[in-house]
Formats: C-alpha cells, structure tokens, sequence
C-alpha cells in the first residue's frame, strides 16, 4: 500500500488509453489552433499574412531561447540565465562586428560564429558551476543571469551599440513569401534543434536523464557529460536568439535580453514539456511560443486595452497549460 | 571543507546549519576591515533599514520555497500594491493598507488554488497570476507614475517612516514582521504542517494533515507579505506606479536561497531569510566601500552570490543534485 | 566456472551473510530461494557488484575477481534482470536496451536509427520478442518490458569474451501464468548462451527451472538441492527453519479478543483489484491478510484506510457505514498507518522526534493554532520511556534514528493519539530481530489495549506467529480464513498451498 497514488499522470502506466495520449500529443497544437480561430472570428485582420509575419518576427528570437531551456527541462534540470548570456552574445557580437568591418559583406561575419561560441562557453561555465559545487541549476543559473548581465553593463557602460549594416539588416528588411528571413533563419535552427533531439547520441541522452536519471547513470552513462553538453548547447542557442534580436531592432545592449527568461520558460511549459523532465521536446516549443506570441499578437489586433493584457495573458497561459498538458503534483524543486 | 573541519576536530554536520550567518559575519568582518566606518552602528542600522521593503518580501517568498514552491508573483503583487495604496490613501486614509493585504491575499490564494487543485506547476502559475497583478496596477494607474499627497500620507502612515532614538522606523516593522513569521513558522500547527509537507510530503499526507490548503494559506501569506512590502514602498517613495518595485523579485529568491532555506523546502525559515537578506545587503553596500564601479557591480554581486551560495547550501539535503 | 568461496557480509547489527559457498556452471540454471530476509538480495547484490565482500572471495574459472561496481561486474559478464524495473520509460526499446553503448551506432556523429533497430531487433530475436524496436517502453506490458530488460543484458554477449552469468530476480511475481511459462522456455533455450541464477519465493517454479537450488536462511546456504532429489516441503522446511520458538511471537501474551466490531467488510469489491471481501475485526484481533504481492492484500488496506472507494460492498468501521473515501478519511475515522515505506510515508525526516509523534493529532496539542510545545515534548519523553526508544533526547531528527527506533516512533504517533484500528504493512520490514521482537512486543500489547489491528507481514511465519485470524488473498479473491487462535495455528504449509 502506497499513498503515492496522487497523481493525475496516465503517462508511463502500461496501457493507458491510447486516447488520452493522442489528446496530450495533439493538445498544444489544438489549442494553438482554437486560439488562432478565436481571433480570427474577433478580427479578421489577424488572418492576413502581414500579420502573420509579424508574429514569426516576434517569435523568432525567443523562440531560439525557449528551445535553448528545452533540452535543459527535458534533463529535468532549469536554466534561468539566459538574460545574461542573450545581452553578452548580443554585445560581442556587435563590437566584434563593428571591430571586423562593419558589415557582413567583409570579415565582420565571423563575428556571427564567435557569438555562437561566446554563448556556448557561457553555457559551459554555468553547467561546470552547476555539476563542479553541486549547486542546484535553479540556483547556479540565477547567479550566472547575474554575472551576465553585470557583465554585459560593463561591456557596454549602458551605451547602446547600433548595428546598421544593411546585409545584416536583411534579416529583418528582407522577405521571401512574405516573411522576413529572420524567419527562415529561425526554421533552419529549428531543424538542427530537431536533429540534434532525435538524431544525435546527445539529444537522446537528455531523455535518458529526464526519464531516470540513476538508471541512465546505473546504465553506464555519464550523466554530468550530458548535463554540461547541454548547458552548452543551451547557451548556443541563447546565442542565436541574441543575433536574431539583434538583427530585429538593430541595437546591441545590456537590455537585449530583458524579459527571455520567464517568457521562454512558459513557452516551453504551454507547449507540453514537462518541468520534471523527460517528456516533450523540439516541437513542442514551436507550439509554445506561437501559442505565447499567438496570444500577445492578437490581444493588440483586437484591440484589447494595453493595461489587460498581462493579465489575460497570465490567465490564458494557466487555462492553455491545464488544456494541454500531461500534469502531476510534484513541487517545482529544481 | 569536511576534512578541514574534522582536522580541527569539529563535527561538519553540526557546522553546517550556522554557515548562513558565518558568512554574514565574515563578509561584515571583510567590508569592516576594509573600511571602518561601515561598521558604525548609525551605518549599519540605515543598510539594515533600507532593505526592510526587500526582507518583507523574502520573507513571504519562504513560505511558498519552505513547501517546495516558489512565487514568481511577488515583484508584481508589490507592484500594485503601491497603486492601490496611492489611489485608496485620499478614501481610506489608513483603511488602505486593509485593502492593500486583502488584495494580496486573494491574489496569493488563487495562485495557490492553481498550484495544488489545477496542478499547474507554481512557476507558472505564480507567474500568470503576476501578470493579473500586472494589469490591475496598469489598469488603477492608468499606467502612469501617481504620487500621494503628503499630508494624508503623513496622517495615515508617517508612523511607518519615523524615526526614534536614531532607529527607523522600517526597522522596527521588519522585526514585528519577522517575529510573527517566526512564530507562525515555529510555534503554531500550521508552521509545523508546513515543515511537514517540506520534509517529508507523503508522510505528511498520511498522518492526514490537509496539504493542499495548508499550501494554499503558504501562498496567501506570500502574496500578504508581499502586499505589505509594496504598501512600505510606497510610503517610503510618497508614491505608486506599476513599475516601481521592479528589479525586487530575483535578489528575494536569493535572499531566501543564501539563507538556507533550499528549494527542495522543508529546512531553514524566517530567521535563515533574514540572515540572507542581510547578506545581500553588506554584498551591495560592500561595492561601494571597495569603490567598485557602478558598471561592475551587478557582475561582481553575481560572482560573489556563487561562491556564497556555494559556501552556504547544504547539500545533504539534496538527494540528486538536478 | 562462477564461484563464491566462503563470503562474509556485514551490515551495522546484521550478518547478512554468512560463509556463503555457492558455484554456478557454464549453462547451467541454478535456483536461489529463501524467505525475505534470508539474504538473498545481499548475495545477489555481491555477485553483480554493488555490494563488496568483507570476507571470503570470488573466482571466475579460477580467476579471483573482485567487483567495484555492477560496471565492473558487467563487464566480466555478469548481468542483472532487476525484479522493479529499471528501463527508462520516456525512451523507446532500442534506446533501453542500447543505453550508454549508443556510439556504435553513430556515424558522423549522428545515430543510424535503423542500424539501431536492426542490432535492437537481433537482441530482442534471442528473447523471441516480436515487437518494433522504435516503441516507447511505456507503451510495453510488464512482460514484455521483462524480456527487453533480458535482451538488454545479452547484449555482454557481444561486449565482452567469455561466458555470462545473468540473475533473474523474481523475474514472475508480475507475469501471468501463460507468461511464465513462455519465459521459463525462453530461459532454457537461452542456457546456450549464458547461466542463469533464479532468485525467487515460489518454489514450484524454481524446481521446475532450476538444475540446482541454493535454500537460503539467515544469511547461510542451508542446503542445496539438485533437481532429482528435490523435495517440495523438504525444502519448504529447510527455508522456513527452526521450529517456530512460541516466545519468539510473544505467543503466551495472546489473548482472545472481544466480540466488539471495528472494521466490517460486507461483500466488499473493487476493480480487478479484489472481489467479494467479508470480514470483521473485533477490538483485539490480529488479523492478518496473507497472499503475494499484488494479490490483492495492499488494495484491502487502502480501502480501509479509506483511499480508494469499492465498487460494491459495504465498509463499516465501528458500525458506520464509511461514505467519504479521501486522503484524510482514515485519520478522521481513528485509523493509524504503519506504512511499508517508513522513511518516506512513516516518519518525516528533518522532524525531530516530538514533531513527528504529534504530527496526526496536532490539535490536541495547541491551543487556538498554537502548539504547546512543552506537552508535546512530555508526551514524546513518556512515549520513549514507554518503548524504549534509542534517542539521545526528544531533539533528534528522526531521519537520523535506527530503523527499529523510526518504527517505534510512528506507532508511537498512532497509539499516543488514540487510533483503536492500526493497519501494520511489512512493520518488521528491515529491521534486525531485536527490533523485530519489540514490534511484536508492541503488537500484543496493542492488543491488550483493545487495538484492532489488520496486519500484512513480512513472512508467514510472522503471520502465523502474530494473527488471531489469518485470510489467504490469492488474485483478489479470499480463498479461505484460519482462526488461528480458536482452531489452533494453522502450518506453514496450508498457508502457501492456500497463496499460489
């Protein structure tokens, strides 16, 4: 007799209906498509592609931060630095960026790589503070998001740092079918997310540690490798999320990465990625963060008044997490 | 660490749950001999009073972390609460500040009704319950800054910014409010269900404590305290707006966190967050007695977080390090 | 070709194991039977390497080996079938059964996923498993998830030279019989590949596996058996031991029970779980519900703790009908629960002694919300006295007192606030046999009290030892009671007859 029973998670108990779990796979997306109708019946407007491609502009950026805390969540671990490393990969990259030329039609692209590595080292750091001192990753990554953005104020002295090179720019300025290439930039990492989740050794271990962490280790995996790798690769993508923010407004500063962290964090939860780990993935995300931006989008399209709509968002994001994900009542004790 | 202690002969486990404030002291000592004149008590007692608004807040935020939760809500609960006070303060007079904790309460009860009968995790919910927060500031300010007329302000509540014998009076609000929570902590049956459900949730279940409402009142207090950390502030500021308490809701998460209380719940408390407080305080003050630069501080104040949390936690607490 | 020589193990006030000799040839099957408590999980944690040896040593064909970890002991061939599962649910079969060995597979750094389920389908073709290597395991059956923990220990066949011992740990207490037949088979036709040692507490299925079979019982090798001279109860005797010693059960302190009814079962059914349950508990009586795990023993309890709400039936408790079914509902009707888990539903730990021992009857202890701490502190030091409770002072973290001390401190809880109806499951699980006779002291002392208690023991001989009344539990049904008081115990060997 066990009094454990408390739970309101079908998922994991052999033949559970495969109903259920149809309706938990498929949950984020229906109520990002029941969302999408809503507005569209209150505006038509909000159907039209301008509009669309307004939200993919405002989903592409932090999208690639929501999908940089996913493979963390999914290790059952959390990461709440991505603010520091988002504003520091934004401002290396723009002084690099200036220093190289100043656009990218000369050397100043490899700026775009070492941004890609700053962010990773910062990952890297953060993941050895968190397995090196043991402290826990909600801890050693709140300080971390300290230390970063202190130290992209002391890069910066709070000067803002333009970023005016029209190649760059492209990124915003430029459509193909009527998205910026932002987008597709976003899409293509996207991809790689998806590959590295589902066709690398790496992206599959973070299942195995989401799943049960002293198996996986019981089963010879080194678990703190696969912890690190993936704050690693956490901070990659953070970093990609600061060059599309970037190339968005056009300026690099220590506010860049304002407002990542808890916004990413509720994508990921909103599309089905459970905080305890294991469960969910690359494409939940996309669903998440369109179902934040989706909301955020239309609240402004139908003309709902700017002081509501924290606060509507606040309520929908609790009804699209009781609709549409698989939940248990364990404490958030990461 | 543990070999160092055995060394000289001292038994580490017994060490451990002083390290909170072994290590205020020991920052105290370093900023001290750096620079005497931060240890003049008139100096100390004016850091200690500055940081009354912050410590109010720490304080409601243990009670969702002593149950293994956390409240995302507090920052913007505070938020609004400078609103209300402003814009009640010419109806109510000192009957604002009523308000002001009822709405915190409310606001704290739902959050813990999502938490534990919609099973949201509190991340989320705490946070969404922010964002209502968020918008009935906005909403009651018409998002501007608003400010109070100062004789009301003074007739209701200049008892709150006094000062006696060279004491402010912020002070003597942040110990009432501390032995309270204290007592509610250590001397009452809920304090000891909550203790209860930290520990050791399933065991409290079966000796039949109710968990979920105890965990819903834990998250009303925090929205409570967080209330009257915001009614403070905007007595301190003479003012309200939506905005003003931003920047208050990570350093309270720390706060807690240094003190000892971990997020896993069940050990630490109202003292270990006065402690962490305390030392979030001396680490602040203590940049400008190394002079460091503005540009610098927030950085340095990450680093030293580290090695202080790094020092304070005990891990044996913690059964997978996650 | 795999051999134990003399293995000393010890545990802080436990020899758990003691001289144990035990030798396993290449294809051979060789069974391992004992009650609980015999030792049989130390000795098969040393033979796959979590536990180290403090004496005696291993040999593999000659060879002294000594194992670290269960990686070194894999590595020499040695593979485990663990009874609680140990797949990773969230992931698919080819991931379980490849987990930590994926580099095989890849390529360029990326996973040939079809290579994968190839090697995977080869592996899961050894257990005669036809199912798609890329099925998330928790979709498997718990038979199915049996046979890919099995293939994923055959994969040392490839890894490593030399030959591979792999251990069964009750590898059938979740199968269903047709089940079990079909791996006992498998088994067979498998012992070309590697040897098999099979840990479990059903004998016929043992006799009819194993070659040989090691009898196990307090931590020594008492007999073995070979297949042809193998001798049901002959063994049953042997693992069972020593002609139960009265006073070891505080048998003379048995007294017969009033004809006051505590908890009625009427016809009592739920689910798939347990079907037409009737029974009275008088204030008391020992009862004792015997079966094995799963049969529906566990289920009863819950019910009468008022957890989970039968389908049809009626619970009384003390002649009231029981409508509310909730997580509270067993305090509120003055039922005390000694769970199997005690340090994680029993005591808390963090809370010292006193916290712990008031936390069901708080309310008895404070006044307008708050807590008389003093009282509470006199309750504990008596309840101390009383039973005799190892602890410095009433200041101690119950996390950090003995197993024995833990349990006496949550039936303290229970009979300091009163609870006449205690539900014992496993009280004596794990506990050394000093602290086992306090228990049993506590039991009958209850019981003069007037205390019903409804008891799931750790062995049958403690059922018999303890119970007025004895139901045998088998697939949910209740095959027949003892009055064991009245009528005379009833043998061991009625008993397990009765259960399988």
């Amino acid at each position: 007799m066990a009094l454990s029973d408390t739970t309101s998670s079908l998922a994991g108990a052999p033949g559970s209906g495969i109903y259920r779990e149809a309706i938990v796979k498929w949950a984020p997306l229906l109520v990002l498509l029941v969302l999408i109708a809503f507005f569209a019946i209150m505006e038509p407007r909000f159907l039209s592609v301008r509009n669309f491609a307004r939200i993919g502009i405002s989903s592409a950026p932090a999208l690639m931060v929501a999908i940089g805390v996913t493979f963390i969540i999914i290790m059952g671990s959390i990461d709440l630095s991505m603010e520091g490393t988002v504003s520091v990969s934004a401002i290396l990259f723009a002084f690099a960026f200036l220093a190289l030329g100043g656009t990218l039609a000369s050397w100043a692209w490899l700026a775009v790589p070492m941004a890609l590595i700053a962010g990773g080292f910062i990952g890297f750091l953060n993941g050895l503070i968190h397995i090196k001192l043991k402290i826990p990753s909600f801890m050693a990554s709140l300080a971390m998001g300290f230390v970063g953005t202190g130290f992209a104020l002391l890069l910066t002295g709070g000067d803002r740092i333009r970023i005016e090179d029209e190649l760059f720019r492209s990124l915003l300025t430029v459509r193909w079918l009527n998205f910026p290439i932002m987008c597709y930039v976003a899409l293509l990492f996207v991809l790689i997310a998806w590959f590295i989740q589902s066709r690398t050794t790496l992206g599959r271990n973070f299942y195995a540690v989401g799943g049960g962490e002293e198996l996986a280790h019981a089963s010879g995996l080194n678990v703190n490798r696969v912890r690190l790798m993936g704050f690693m690769l956490a901070g990659i993508f953070y970093a990609v999320g600061a060059l599309l923010a970037v190339g968005r407004i056009g300026i690099a500063e220590t506010a860049t990465g304002n407002n990542f962290m808890f916004v990413s964090i509720t994508s990921v939860v909103v599309g089905g990625t459970a905080l305890w780990g294991g469960i969910g993935g690359v494409w939940n995300t996309v669903v998440g963060v369109l179902i934040v931006n989706v909301i955020n989008n239309g609240m402004v399209v139908i003309g709902l008044p700017g002081w509501l709509q924290d606060g509507v968002l606040g309520l929908l994001v609790i009804a699209a997490v009781v609709l549409s994900t698989d939940r248990k009542s364990v404490s958030f004790v990461k | 660490m543990d070999a160092i202690a055995k060394s000289i002969g001292l038994d580490f486990e017994k060490i451990k749950p002083h390290l909170p404030w072994a290590t205020l002291l020991a920052l105290i000592i370093i900023v001290g001999l750096a620079d005497p004149n931060f240890l003049r008590p008139q100096n100390l007692i004016g850091m200690a009073a500055d940081i009354v608004p912050l410590f109010i807040m720490a304080m409601g935020m243990t009670f969702a972390i002593y149950i293994g939760g956390i409240d995302l809500s507090a920052q913007s609960v505070a938020n609004m609460t400078t609103v209300i006070a402003t814009v009640s303060l010419a109806t109510f007079g000192i009957g604002a500040a009523l308000i002001c904790i009822l709405v915190g309460a409310v606001l704290g009860t739902v959050s813990g009704f999502v938490t534990t009968r919609l099973l949201v995790p509190s991340f989320v919910s705490t946070l969404a319950i922010g964002g209502v927060a968020f918008s009935i500031g906005q909403w009651l300010s018409g998002q501007r800054a608003l400010y109070m007329d100062a004789t009301l302000r003074d007739g209701a509540f200049g008892w709150m910014v006094g000062n006696t014998a060279g004491i402010p009076h912020e002070l003597f609000i942040g110990v009432v409010l501390l032995s309270f929570a204290w007592f509610l902590m250590t001397r009452t049956t809920f304090g000891r269900s909550l203790k209860a459900i930290g520990a050791g949730e399933l065991a409290a279940v079966a000796s039949g404590l109710d968990v979920d409402r105890i965990k819903i009142i834990a998250f009303a207090l925090s929205g409570i305290f967080a209330a009257i950390a915001g009614l403070l502030f905007a007595v301190k500021l003479s003012g309200g707006s939506p905005t003003i308490a931003n920047g208050f809701l990570l350093p309270a998460i720390v706060a807690v966190l240094v003190g000892g209380t971990p997020l896993t719940g069940g050990v630490g408390g109202m003292i270990n967050t006065a402690i962490g407080t305390l030392i979030v305080a001396v680490i602040r003050s203590s940049m400008l007695y190394f002079e460091i630069d503005a540009t610098k501080q927030q950085m340095v104040f990450g680093i030293i977080l580290i090695v202080a949390i790094a020092a304070t936690i005990d891990r044996s607490k913690l059964r997978v390090v996650k | 070709m795999y051999k134990l020589n003399a293995v000393d193990k010890h545990f802080p006030g436990v020899h758990a194991l003691k001289s144990v000799d035990f030798e396993i040839g290449r294809g051979e099957i060789v069974g391992l039977v004992g009650e609980n408590g015999a030792g049989k999980s130390t000795l098969m944690k040393v033979i796959y390497g979590a536990y180290q040896p403090d004496d005696g040593s291993i040999t593999i064909d000659g060879t002294t080996v000594r194992f670290q970890n269960p990686r070194q002991a894999m590595n020499h061939g040695i593979g485990m079938v663990f009874q609680e599962q140990s797949l990773i649910t969230n992931l698919t079969v080819m991931e379980n059964i490849f987990l930590g060995f994926e580099h095989q597979f890849v390529s360029m750094g990326v996973i040939n996923w079809s290579k994968m389920a190839e090697a995977a389908r080869q592996q899961l073709g050894k257990v005669k498993l036809d199912i798609d290597p890329a099925t998330v395991t928790a979709k498997l059956s718990f038979a199915q998830r049996q046979l890919v923990e099995l293939a994923k220990v055959l994969t040392l066949e490839e890894r490593v030279d030399g030959d591979l011992v792999i251990l069964l740990d009750e590898p059938t207490s979740v199968l269903a019989e047709d089940e079990v037949k079909l791996l006992f088979k498998l088994v067979r036709d498998l012992t070309k590949r590697a040897s098999f040692i099979f840990v479990s507490h059903r004998m016929d299925e043992v006799l009819e596996l194993s070659d040989r079979v090691y009898v196990m019982k307090d931590g020594a090798i008492v007999d073995v058996v070979t297949k042809a001279t193998a001798d049901i109860d002959a063994i049953q005797h042997k693992m069972v031991g020593r002609d139960v010693d009265k006073e070891y059960y505080r048998e003379q302190k048995q007294k017969d029970y009033s004809d006051e009814v505590l908890v009625s079962f009427d016809n009592v059914s739920l689910g798939t779980r347990y079907k037409d349950i009737s029974f009275d508990l008088h204030r008391g009586e020992v009862l004792c519900l015997v079966g094995v795990e799963g049969s529906g023993r566990e289920a009863i309890l819950r019910t009468i703790y008022g957890l989970d709400k039968p389908d049809a039936g009626t619970v009384s408790i003390k002649g009231q009908p029981v409508t509310k079914f909730h997580a509270r509902a067993g305090v509120e009707n003055g039922i005390g629960y000694v769970p199997r888990e005690r340090k994680i539903e029993g005591i808390v730990a963090g809370m010292n002694v006193y916290e712990n021992m008031t936390l069901s009857q708080m309310q008895n202890y404070s006044k307008n919300g708050v807590l008389r701490i003093s009282d509470e502190k006199l309750l504990a030091q008596k309840w101390i006295d009383r039973l005799g409770i190892k602890t410095p002072n009433v200041y101690k973290d119950c996390g950090g007192l003995s197993g024995g001390n833990q349990q006496k401190v949550v039936l303290a809880k229970w009979r300091s606030a009163g609870s006449d109806i205690i539900l014992l499951d496993h009280p004596t699980r794990g506990l050394d046999i000093g602290a086992k006779e306090d228990v049993y002291d506590m039991v009958r002392e209850m019981s003069d009290d007037g205390v019903g208690i409804v008891l799931v023991a750790d062995t049958l001989e403690e059922a018999i030892g303890l119970a007025h009344t004895i139901i045998v539990v088998k697939d949910g049904v209740a095959q027949r009671a003892f009055d064991g008081f009245r009528d005379g115990k009833p043998s061991l060997f009625d008993l397990v007859h009765q259960m399988i």
